[in-house]
């Protein structure tokens, strides 16, 4: 079972290439009732104790594989699902420290059935103080 | 007609999982919420694709083998398979047809393998007024000999603000006798029917709380009831009394059994306080205390 918020606490840690800490990773679940294609969604803002990441400093990892946030756009056949948290990569060299950091991650996605204008607000922020172990 | 299996001639029971959705993967998994219904004496499944097909649109075999399963141990009848036609699915432009079908068509597949005859058909909207995509009668009709072969039914749902008596439900019933098909039907949400609205407290501070509008009379139903194989049975409040506090569930009930309607009618909890845990599955609970009550079972 998932833990009830969008953000998991679970699978929050620094991440690793060629012996340099170069980012770290956060899950997160969907709140939205039903899965989502890749290209339903609108690319993802980290924030961490303030300092915001976008674009292309995120990637997202879904079922073991990994999006670069522009790549998604064009991914109508691949599929989020409810039971599957994507994680969140953030670069960001040397990564954070351990302790508490309170975490925002925010992102959209549009819903065909529902008027078009609503594409730009399903979705939303997600807070969360999580700790690094 | 498959989905009508009894031999009585009344409305039956059912759940859409829809109404656990605060619940699922967090509280209840799909074991869970199939024991819940077998508890409530409700056969009739509806399952959304998107949400409740693990690996979806490609489950493995082994979460089939699970589902046949769990079909059989918790006594189901699949009913009604949600699906979308995404047609906003890139941005910036819309589904062609030849998008369209193929969507439909790996839908039809996978809700005929999990033994699915109803399909709630979701189209793409156009407008505030929930006006279907331009294009939907060129799909929907190229889909149609595969709906057969898959043996499925493909029903739009027609919710509020929708009235039965509209533009719209009519072009969907010229384009059944049109086509003199019996693979596209109605999906009727009781929520058209409303009467009452449920005080903004009731809500949350965070809820979208659809504006109220012109409901329909019961009585509009009548004349769709041929074309209409699933009914989603809306509500958004069961007082402690088992009364829903909004919808007039008496006279729709009765008003399908006297025209001998016997498909399913699904309940789909849509109230406040999805999010708090356990709060959901009461109310669907004493939905079903009120639906057996009146059906006199």
């Amino acid at each position: 079972m998932l833990e009830k918020p969008c953000i998991q606490s679970r699978g929050f840690r620094n991440v690793e290439r060629d012996e340099k800490i170069i980012g770290f990773q956060v899950n997160i679940r969907s709140l939205y009732y039903r899965g989502l294609w890749l290209s339903q969604l609108r690319p993802a803002t980290v924030t961490v104790d303030g300092e915001s990441f976008s674009g292309d400093q995120i990637t997202w990892t879904i079922n073991d594989v990994t999006y670069t946030q522009a790549e998604m756009a064009n991914l109508g056949d691949v599929h989020w699902g409810l039971l599957e948290p994507a994680t969140l990569t953030v670069a960001r060299e040397g990564g954070l420290e351990s302790g508490s950091h309170e975490i925002e991650v925010s992102f959209t996605y549009s819903c065909s059935y529902f008027p078009p204008v609503v594409d730009t607000v399903l979705g939303g922020t997600h807070k969360r103080t999580l700790i690094l172990v | 007609m498959t989905n009508r299996v009894e031999n009585y001639e009344k409305p039956k029971r059912g759940v859409s999982l829809y109404s656990y959705a605060g619940e699922f993967g967090v509280t209840m998994s799909l074991e869970d919420m199939f024991a819940e219904m077998h508890d409530l004496g409700a056969r009739g499944l509806e399952i959304l694709a998107n949400s409740h097909i693990e690996g979806y649109p490609n489950p493995s075999d082994e979460w089939l083998e699970n589902w046949d399963r769990l079909i059989n141990k918790y006594d189901i009848v699949p009913v009604e398979y949600g699906h979308w036609v995404d047609s906003r699915l890139y941005q910036g432009r819309q589904l062609t047809p030849e998008e369209s079908y193929e969507m439909l068509v790996r839908d039809f597949k996978l809700a005929n393998r999990l033994g699915f005859t109803v399909l709630r058909t979701k189209l793409g909207v156009i407008d505030d007024d929930l006006t279907p995509v331009e294009n939907w009668k060129d799909f929907i009709k190229m889909a149609l000999p595969m709906a057969e072969k898959y043996n499925v039914r493909m029903c739009p749902e027609i919710h509020a603000p929708t009235l039965l008596k509209s533009k719209m439900v009519d072009e969907y019933v010229e384009f059944i006798e049109q086509t003199g098909t019996k693979y596209f039907g109605l999906n009727i949400d009781f929520g058209v029917f409303t009467t009452q609205t449920l005080p903004a407290s009731e809500w949350g501070p965070d809820a979208f709380i659809l504006p109220e509008s012109e409901h329909s009379l019961v009585e509009d139903i009548i004349p769709l009831l041929p074309y209409v194989y699933c009914c989603h049975a809306k509500f958004v409040k069961m007082s402690e009394d088992f009364q829903e506090m909004t919808i007039p569930y008496e006279k729709i009930i009765n008003t399908l059994v006297e025209h001998n309607w016997d498909g399913y009618m699904v309940s789909e909890y849509e109230g406040p306080k999805k999010d708090v845990t356990g709060y959901a599955v009461e109310q669907v609970r004493k939905h079903h205390v009120m639906m057996k009550r009146i059906l006199g079972e």
